[in-house]
């Protein structure tokens, strides 16, 4: 069923939208003990001084690539909330935890994109850091950038919708 | 108290680090780590000293749930394996425990107190380590994760 939605998509539709924005919430709820509230859809592409995550929800027919984009004081505040301890935006280890949060984020996903009919799994996480970072997508696929605010400050979901690579 | 050889094994140096000090919060025993960053990095480290295994599932090279197939095709039927994952879907679950031979299933992130809890079972009331798990709390711990 949601199959032959994503295959007319012109946009990601809007039950995975859905659920996308509540696994966010639930994600960053585990890890700082609040539940973030979802702001708006952003269309700004502004650059970022701070980390993204990437990782990608997919089956053999479609991708679903999940871009967690963290502001350098956010990020700082996650380490403070997931470890104890504040770690530096240069760090190895910060690298490390954002693609980490990004798997977590993708698990979660995935268990309910189930709900909605797309059975898929994760790839590997990546995280990119650095600053002026901005987002480009030359084919313009679907996509939706749902912006959140929290406990540990504001960050960005950037999530699109591609055919799978054979 | 006895002291348990942990085999942590993650692609995340972060995730490696909480299993560990998770697990140096457990009262029951004391652990001493060893580290792993794949299956195939596990399987060389991988021995008989080691008492208890912490496997991801989604790792370069070779998966947990592989990792773990291959030490129970090598024999290693009692050594308990914990699954410690992002991974949350009730099919996963199910992968993990009966293809990969699984005891137990952590979803990441995770408080020590899960962390405690989970591995209890695994040790005696004098805190030696139960490698004889009996096959109907595996069939409990599983139908109970079904409900």
């Amino acid at each position: 069923m949601i199959t032959e939605q994503l295959k007319k998509a012109k946009e990601i539709p809007v039950e995975i939208v859905e659920v996308v924005k509540q696994s966010v919430i639930n994600t960053i709820e585990s890890i700082a003990g609040e539940a973030p509230t979802f702001m708006y859809e952003d269309t700004e592409n502004g650059p970022l001084n701070g980390v993204i995550g990437n990782i990608a929800v997919f089956n053999p027919e479609y991708t679903f690539s999940l871009m967690l984009v963290i502001p350098k004081d956010t990020a700082i505040k996650i380490s403070e909330a997931f470890l104890g301890m504040e770690l530096s935006i240069e760090s190895e280890d910060m690298g490390d935890l954002i693609a980490e949060l990004s798997n977590i984020l993708a698990g979660e996903v995935a268990a309910n994109m189930e709900t909605v009919g797309f059975r898929g799994q994760s790839s590997l996480p990546t995280a990119t850091r650095g600053s002026d970072l901005r987002l480009f997508m030359p084919n313009k696929p679907p996509s939706a950038k749902l912006r959140f605010v929290g406990n540990v400050g504001d960050f960005l979901l950037n999530m699109a919708l591609s055919e799978s690579r054979q | 108290m006895s002291t348990i050889k942990a085999l942590v094994v993650d692609d995340s140096k972060i995730m490696r680090s909480q299993v560990k000090r998770a697990l140096d919060q457990v009262t029951i025993a004391d652990f001493e780590y060893e580290e792993a960053m794949d299956g195939e990095d596990a399987l060389e480290k991988f021995n008989d000293d080691i008492d208890m295994l912490f496997v991801d599932w989604n790792m370069p090279k070779m998966t947990g749930v592989e990792f773990a197939r291959a030490v129970r095709d090598q024999g290693y039927e009692n050594i308990p394996i914990i699954m410690v994952t992002a991974e949350k879907s009730m099919g996963k679950v199910d992968k993990a425990l009966t293809e990969g031979g699984a005891d137990e299933y952590i979803t990441k992130p995770f408080t020590a107190e899960k962390m405690s809890s989970t591995i209890a079972k695994f040790f005696d009331a004098r805190g030696n380590l139960i490698t004889d798990e009996p096959e109907e709390e595996k069939k409990s711990f599983f139908s109970s994760i079904l409900k």
